[in-house]
């Protein structure tokens, strides 16, 4: 079992000086029959930015869904291999889905506020898996707001239905809202792709400041913010993963012509 | 053939952007014909039951509407006992209906495998499909007996609770209140389920997929985020089925017992205004008459004071959740 974890992890090229938070061994997904992922392993470095790029259709965003088994809510999907988060295989059938949740936060593509007030998106999820006072639950949610740089601009208007934010807004309440739980990974499933120019730059500024804190994954076409905002970029094309590396390096020396060709623009 | 000057090309252009406009104007007015025609038709109803009933409803005044008393012989008639027994069967009907409407739609959108979605549905609006007689004719041979043996086990349990209790006492007949609003969640229960699977279908998946990521469990996902996204279509379809059934004729007569009584008792015979209207026209004259057709005009205003009171609901709750 070891040995062939430890075999797995020859090709992957770690942070010096950073824990593994999650170890991806040898993983493979379908879709009834479509072989999506095939055979990938990579660490991902403790508290630290990590990328996924390549082209549409090559199996990031369901890598991504993979570390929190969002794709179990679907019949006739399945995962093989090992992904293990502090030590413990996430895949395996006993791991607890709550659990495994609330460590692991999800951003999604476009934002999706919940229909309720921007006070109750927060405090939906936090009720979940903890009892909270009011004046408890008022408190966590100022911190998640505060930390998702939100809160001076809703904090007049708690109350107000979370739909009439504004698209970059949405998407911070999305980012409170997975880190009001106190997860320890943040997964972003290109989570600027439907914002303008400026509202991305903020999530970007964000993404960097929350990286003191957590574990951070963004699956993202963009090659510049991937190169902007990781600190390790992992490169995949048709469901492998081609190279995974310190972005530094991918963006200036990548190790395979496939990487090479993608980042210059030659094809995706 | 070549064009060789703007001239000819712009007068053409003149000509058929005034055909255009003819053609648009004559389309706006059809379609608001067709808009106003329903609208006419439902004032042309409402005025002539309300000049059918005149005798009646002028006559009597407030005191037909307080009169629980029905009787054709000393020309005494009061739309007391059709109300309350018109509001007390549709009340059931959506009390039973609406639960087991939401299950199925949910089970239908959510939870059922693929391979049973397409089948059960159809089966759903064929349901829906059925003639209310054929209702009518199940309630009265198969399950009025139905009822007649269960009713006594009814009083032992249910009729022993307290406040809720009296609703239960009563003999075992069969026929009543309780067995025409049993059967009207039968035949409303299509039309509400469908309702609410189509809009449940709408709830965009990145919305459940939110909160599944958050750790919600199915239910929470369906209760928390599933249905206030939906509401305001789901009591669409809710007060769909409840305006069918405050109108039911036919499957309402057979099973209610067709008494003029106010009872506590949901097992007591009643009757409603669509059943009085359908067993009595055809013998009714005169005073008779206008007290029918005064109850279907009646009939016209509980429907819209429910819907009333039900677009207030919504606009509350709307309130409630800071739009």
């Amino acid at each position: 079992m070891n040995d062939l974890a430890d075999a797995a992890a020859a090709p992957v090229a770690g942070v010096e000086g950073r824990a593994t938070k999650i170890k991806v061994r040898d993983v493979n997904f379908y879709y009834n029959r479509f072989h999506a992922i095939k055979g990938i392993s990579m660490d991902v470095p403790e508290k630290q930015v990590t990328a996924i790029i390549g082209p549409s259709g090559c199996g990031k965003s369901t890598l991504l869904r993979m570390f929190n088994r969002i794709y179990a809510i679907y019949p006739k999907l399945e995962a093989t291999g090992e992904i293990v988060l502090d030590g413990e295989n996430i895949l395996d059938p006993g791991y607890s889905m709550n659990r495994l949740r609330s460590k692991v936060g999800m951003v999604f593509q476009k934002p999706v506020p919940f229909p309720m007030t921007i006070f109750e998106n927060v405090a939906y999820g936090i009720r979940h898996h903890e009892k909270l006072s009011k004046a408890d639950m008022a408190i966590r949610v100022e911190q998640a707001l505060r930390s998702a740089a939100l809160w001076d601009e809703v904090k007049d208007k708690l109350k107000q239905n979370a739909l009439g934010l504004s698209g970059g807004q949405q998407q911070r309440l999305c980012i409170a809202r997975a880190i009001a739980l106190k997860p320890e990974v943040l997964l972003l499933d290109e989570p600027t792709s439907a914002l303008d120019p400026i509202a991305t730059s903020r999530i970007e500024q964000l993404v960097a400041e929350l990286k003191s804190e957590y574990t951070i994954v963004i699956v993202t076409h963009n090659m510049q913010q991937a190169a902007r905002c990781s600190d390790l970029t992992a490169f995949m094309y048709l469901g492998e993963l081609i190279e995974s590396d310190q972005t530094e390096k991918i963006f200036t020396k990548p190790g395979k012509k496939q990487t090479e060709d993608y980042i210059t623009g030659r094809f995706g | 053939m070549q064009v060789t000057s703007a001239e000819p090309l712009a007068r053409d252009i003149d000509k058929r952007s005034r055909a255009d406009a003819r053609h648009d104007l004559i389309f706006h007015r059809l379609l608001k014909f067709c808009a106003l025609l329903v609208l006419a038709s439902l004032i042309g109803a409402a005025l002539s039951t309300l000049w059918g009933g005149r005798a009646v409803l002028f006559g009597q005044g407030w005191h037909f509407l307080t009169n629980d008393a029905w009787n054709p012989v000393a020309d005494d008639y009061g739309a007391l006992a059709p109300i309350f027994g018109t509001l007390v069967t549709s009340l059931i009907a959506v009390v039973l209906a609406v639960p087991v409407s939401f299950g199925i739609a949910l089970f239908l959108t959510e939870i059922a495998p693929t391979w049973m979605r397409g089948p059960v549905s159809a089966a759903i609006e064929l349901l829906a499909g059925i003639p209310s007689i054929i209702y009518g004719m199940w309630g009265l041979f198969v399950f009025v007996p139905f009822m007649a043996n269960i009713e006594p086990g009814l009083n032992d349990t249910l009729g022993q609770l307290p406040l809720v209790g009296k609703l239960f006492q009563g003999p075992p007949l069969g026929l009543g209140l309780l067995t025409a609003g049993i059967v009207l969640a039968v035949m409303i229960l299509p039309f509400i389920t469908s309702v609410m699977r189509e809009v449940f279908l709408t709830v965009p998946t990145r919305l459940k997929e939110s909160s599944y990521a958050l750790g919600s469990t199915t239910w929470e996902v369906l209760w928390d985020i599933v249905l206030p996204y939906t509401r305001s279509a789901v009591i669409g379809g809710i007060i769909l089925g409840l305006g069918r059934a405050l109108g039911e004729t036919m499957a309402v007569t057979f099973v209610l017992g067709n008494s003029y009584n106010i009872t506590a008792s949901l097992l007591m015979p009643g009757t409603s205004i669509s059943s009085s209207i359908a067993n009595e026209f055809n013998e009714a004259v005169g005073i008779h008459r206008s007290a029918l057709i005064a109850l279907g005009f009646l009939l016209f205003v509980v429907t819209f004071i429910v819907l009333l009171i039900a677009r207030l609901l919504l606009r509350q709750l709307a309130k409630r959740e800071g739009n």
